[in-house]
């Protein structure tokens, strides 16, 4: 299982957007997907994934059920010591995709936000289990829930939206449950010295004996023209190229970042994927499948 | 204080405490944070070379791991572990401490058959210390 964080120092660059249509995109290939919201301060997987259900209007169909737990509760229930450990279809829904590749896709939402419950059980979490308590326990509750997901589930790809800002369980998905870190930042000043910040700590964050390096792949989000061409911007994009993996650019061995052009008639992108509305000419369908078979370490994109 | 009427509340604390325990009261943690913050009294109060100072040192650091304060069981070891101590107290302490710790692998058995317990300890504290992805270190 190769676990994948999602992360921007900003918000509003369609983190958990990308998170939800790599997910989707990599069961359609046949793949074993979990995708993780951690994104508990503004959770909202359960949105992209769900169908459009929600757990305010309580519109959950028989087929397609949210489930009445998340990852907030399940962590609460394990802090407390449940034994046997929580039930993962409490907390889990299995998302449609398509089947004849074989592949599947299951979403541990945060829990039922933005419903009252879920606040509530935040604080309570909160309260219970810090995650750098020094005792190891809050740590080890993250690591337990990733290693269950790999013991019991068998995903290829665990997917995790590691959410914004400089946070304790951001930093925690990021430097040590993640292999590969996505960084998602747009074209200004502030986003990018941001993200460079963050990526220069990951690179050098402690980890765990049997973790490799972690790799990062930056990625320039909502491009509607050149990236300034000041040199301080520069420099700064050439520093994260030296952090993380880029594309070949138009020189042979020059590297570009990625980028992924915004879109505004086509958002929902995961209405791309079987190329339904865009086709494989949308510019941003093939910033996707550029990004994604480098990222996932795929030969080629899907039919 | 005194440390007989130290010993007094001391020994009420527990009392109460373990009777929350044995019923399943939520606000046990509660109590047993009340009965280590007297026994830290007392080992303020009451020097490593007595038994009665030793016992007291290790009761704070028991009674703070009962409270589920794991920072204060942490730092009380830290400190009493510091001391000129007798070494039947330092190897209590350590024990007490790995104890917590075998219980802890047990409930979280998924991780413990992937990574040591001792080692998410050391990264837990370093994070601790150094801040969200170590930035404040």
């Amino acid at each position: 299982m190769e676990t994948v964080a999602f992360y921007s120092y900003k918000g509003g660059v369609g983190r958990s957007l990308l998170l939800a249509n790599a997910a989707r995109f990599l069961a359609t290939l046949g793949k074993g997907v979990v995708a993780l919201d951690f994104d508990f301060e503004a959770p909202g997987l359960h949105y992209k994934l769900g169908g459009g259900q929600s757990y305010v209007d309580g519109r959950r169909s028989s087929n397609f059920p949210l489930p009445a737990g998340g990852a907030v509760p399940y962590l609460i229930a394990t802090a407390e010591g449940a034994d046997p450990p929580p039930p993962f279809d409490e907390h889990m829904m299995s998302v449609p995709v398509p089947t004849e590749a074989g592949g599947w896709l299951k979403l541990m939402p945060a829990g039922p936000a933005p419903h009252q419950s879920y606040w509530v059980a935040l604080k309570d979490l909160s309260d219970r289990l810090r995650l750098t308590d020094p005792s190891g326990r809050g740590f080890m509750a993250l690591l337990d829930l990733q290693a269950r997901i790999a013991d019991e589930l068998r995903p290829d790809y665990l997917l995790i939206d590691a959410r914004t800002g400089v946070t304790e369980l951001g930093g925690l998905a990021t430097t040590v449950l993640a292999d590969t870190v996505v960084c998602l930042f747009v074209a200004n000043q502030e986003s990018l010295d941001g993200t460079l910040t963050v990526v220069e700590a990951l690179k050098g964050a402690p980890r765990l004996a049997n973790q490799k390096p972690i790799r990062v792949v930056p990625v320039l989000s909502r491009t509607t023209a050149k990236p300034p061409e000041d040199e301080r911007f520069a420099a700064g994009v050439k520093r994260l190229l030296e952090l993380g993996e880029g594309k070949r650019g138009r020189i042979r061995n020059d590297l570009a970042l990625f980028g992924l052009p915004h879109d505004g008639q086509l958002g929902a992108w995961e209405r791309l994927l079987g190329g339904r509305i865009a086709g494989p000419f949308s510019p941003l369908y093939q910033a996707y499948l550029e990004l994604f078979q480098r990222v996932f370490h795929l030969g080629a994109g899907p039919a | 204080m005194e440390t007989d009427a130290l010993n007094t509340l001391v020994s009420g604390a527990i009392w109460r405490a373990e009777q929350l325990e044995t019923h399943g009261v939520r606000p046990a943690s509660q109590a047993w944070a009340e009965v280590c913050s007297l026994e830290e009294e007392l080992a303020k109060a009451l020097p490593v070379a007595e038994a009665e100072g030793r016992i007291a040192r290790r009761g704070a650091v028991r009674a703070a791991l009962k409270a589920g304060d794991y920072a204060r069981a942490h730092a009380l070891a830290d400190g009493y572990l510091a001391e000129e101590a007798p070494r039947s107290l330092k190897t209590a302490l350590r024990k007490i401490l790995e104890e917590d710790a075998q219980a802890m692998a047990g409930r979280f058995r998924f991780a413990s058959k992937h990574h040591s317990w001792r080692e998410a300890q050391d990264l837990a504290r370093r994070f601790r210390e150094a801040g969200a992805f170590g930035l404040a270190a």
